[in-house]
């Protein structure tokens, strides 16, 4: 890792351990929820940004808190859809077992990937993902 | 396809959207979503239900593994996001009331902004 990784990372992570629960990321949770029931897709494109852009949190450190805060949103949703009997299981089974080996690869990357390469990365892909929503609407 | 062909064919698939979703903060639904209604034909609803099951293992595992590096703050995350879950119910119970094209047009309004914002940012920095 570079002197300058190194650098970010420690200055967002004592920002990020030493914030407590507040308005703002109430609201941003609020946000990612309700789009995410409004639309149907993770609430992860809308919280992300609003992190970095809104709340202040470094790129690295926004994309773990949206991580976190999707496992208490995505129960949720299982309660409602595994209740409503609207599963297809095996799928679900079949593509998880590839997901969680994938989403160690994912983690491991985005500790140690270069701030400023993932702000890019992640910039295109979301307009990458509007332009597809744009063409589907 | 055999239905041992299209399990293993799924998980590969399912690597792809987990590293994904690991690196980009995201739960990988906008990915696995699409995926599951054109190459499997599953309805809208079925792909969402499914997708959001495999969300949250994906979530648990990576967030696990970046409280391990000591990136972001999971106490915190998890407090907001159970805010957000009750913001989710909200928003399912708005879906059946407002017109879906219209909120598809200004959401993809909003990312194409923030994502340039974003590009603009690290591309200065």
């Amino acid at each position: 890792m570079t002197d300058r990784a190194l650098r970010t990372t420690e200055a967002v992570g004592d920002r990020g351990t030493q914030r407590a629960l507040d308005v703002q990321l109430v609201a941003i949770g609020v946000a990612g929820g309700l789009l995410s029931g409004l639309l149907g897709v993770g609430g992860g494109v809308v919280m992300v940004p609003l992190l970095v852009l809104w709340a202040g949190y470094g790129q690295r450190d926004a994309h773990a808190m949206s991580l976190g805060a999707i496992i208490p949103i995505s129960v949720a949703g299982v309660l409602t859809f595994g209740v409503a009997g609207r599963v297809h299981w095996l799928d679900a089974l079949a593509l998880a077992v590839g997901a969680v080996a994938g989403a160690r690869i994912g983690a491991g990357a985005l500790a140690r990937i270069d701030e400023r390469v993932l702000k890019i990365a992640f910039g295109c892909f979301l307009v990458a993902v509007a332009a597809t929503m744009g063409i589907r609407a | 396809m055999s239905a041992a062909a299209v399990f293993v064919a799924l998980a590969a698939f399912g690597v792809g959207t987990g590293a994904a979703a690991g690196l980009l903060g995201i739960g990988g639904g906008i990915l696995m979503v699409p995926f599951l209604t054109l190459a499997l034909g599953l309805s809208q609803q079925t792909a969402e239900a499914t997708s959001l099951v495999v969300v949250l293992p994906t979530a648990i595992v990576a967030s696990l593994a970046l409280r391990r590096r000591g990136v972001g703050d999971l106490g915190v995350a998890l407090r907001f996001g159970v805010v957000g879950a009750l913001g989710g119910a909200v928003g399912a119970l708005l879906a059946l009331a407002l017109p879906g094209s219209t909120l598809r047009i200004v959401f993809a309004a909003f990312l194409a902004l923030v994502g340039l914002r974003l590009v603009v940012d690290g591309v200065r920095a």
